[in-house]
């Protein structure tokens, strides 16, 4: 099983990374974050394989994967 | 991550052990990281009263056989060239990363190539060369210093990573293995303390002619191996082309954009991008020109690598 980590301050809330996860295991969060913007988080099901989808799309590199 | 601490992560887990840096835009956060992780990994880290200091703590370290490291961007790169003809001339291993701006003089902060003589074609004074890798992406500057330091180590000649300031600026994602396999070769010339052995003496002076005479044939042997042996390259879509472009680091990413939308647009056009500057993938040139490919190079300089190409190339294309 694999999880992610997503620098919080560096995400500016676009959402790519929750359309593209295929396991639907990043949600958007409520809080805000330094930039006013509401970051994605991990949505920890057990389902995250790493694949690193998420990864690879995000357009601020700000997320780091775990496998 | 940065590109530039991709290659700090890339040296550290290759085994670099020494890293000596002076701060200059667009490098600094190699110095920064090294700084960072360099002293966790057990090796030393430290910042230079100058870029002529840095590299002669790295002719130091490399004469004790660590595996040791300095960067610079191009005027710094400049002032390292007296201190890297003195560790060829003493056939020593060590990685300088060239993270290249604009030139001549200070120029600016931006990304260039025109660094491009200067690495492969010996940059300071005598029959020397610099076993040159061009990365083009964040994954690559991680590669590439267990690369060149395989490469130093292997030839006992200085290694350069030309990279420039887009690919050391830019974040990109990448995978870091847990472990890199490396080739440390055995180093019986390091001066380590002569207890139990006779002395071992690294010089780069060799006053009577005929002794250095010697020593520039063995040099220039290994530089023969090396183009043997070492080139790397990499080709898209050149089989069929008609006209194939030639770039290397961040031209060549630009160039496969080109490449790709010219395809959809139906000119047949390939990318050949070197790895290794020097050796200069020559002959893979020379043969895709024997079959009647035309060549397009394209850098950020008014033409250096161009040369190279023409030579390889040969007035058959």
């Amino acid at each position: 099983m694999g999880h992610i980590v997503i620098r919080e301050d560096r995400c500016k809330g676009c959402e790519i990374c929750v359309r593209f996860c295929p396991k639907q295991c990043i949600v958007m969060s409520d809080r805000f974050n330094s930039k006013g913007h509401h970051p994605s988080e991990f949505h920890d099901t057990g389902e995250c394989t790493g694949c690193t989808v998420c990864a690879v799309m995000c357009p601020d590199v700000a997320i780091e994967v775990y496998k | 991550m940065k590109g530039n601490e991709a290659v700090v992560r890339g040296a550290i887990a290759a085994q670099c052990r020494a890293f000596f840096g002076y701060p200059i835009t667009p490098q600094n956060e190699v110095p920064e990281y090294m700084s960072k992780y360099m002293p966790a990994a057990g090796g030393v880290f430290l910042q230079a009263e100058s870029e002529v200091a840095a590299i002669n703590m790295v002719y130091g370290a490399a004469s004790a056989g660590i595996r040791a490291m300095t960067s610079s961007s191009s005027p710094g790169v400049s002032l390292k060239m007296e201190g890297l003809s003195y560790i060829a001339g003493a056939q020593l291993p060590c990685v300088v990363v060239n993270v290249q701006r604009g030139g001549p003089g200070l120029g600016n902060i931006a990304p260039a190539q025109a660094d491009y003589f200067q690495a492969v074609k010996g940059g300071g004074h005598g029959d020397y060369k610099l076993l040159t890798v061009a990365p083009w992406s964040v994954r690559e500057m991680f590669e590439h210093a267990a690369l060149a330091f395989d490469l130093a180590d292997r030839y006992r000649n200085p290694a350069m990573i030309l990279s420039d300031a887009i690919i050391g600026q830019m974040l990109e994602p990448i995978e870091i293995p847990d472990k890199v396999e490396v080739d440390i070769p055995p180093k019986p010339w390091a001066t380590t303390g002569a207890k139990g052995r006779g002395r071992n003496f690294i010089t780069s002076l060799y006053i009577v002619p005929e002794d250095l005479e010697r020593i520039n044939l063995d040099i220039q042997a290994k530089y023969a191996e090396a183009c043997r042996r070492e080139v790397r390259f990499q080709e898209f879509e050149v089989e069929d082309a008609d006209m194939v472009l030639v770039a290397y680091g961040c031209v060549a990413r630009i160039c496969r954009t080109t490449m790709n939308l010219a395809r959809r647009k139906g000119l047949r056009i390939g990318l050949f991008r070197p790895i290794t500057l020097f050796p200069f993938p020559s002959e893979r040139l020379a043969a895709l020109a024997r079959d009647g490919k035309r060549f397009l190079t394209v850098e950020l300089s008014a033409g250096q690598m161009v040369e190279d190409v023409r030579l390889a190339v040969n007035g058959a294309a």
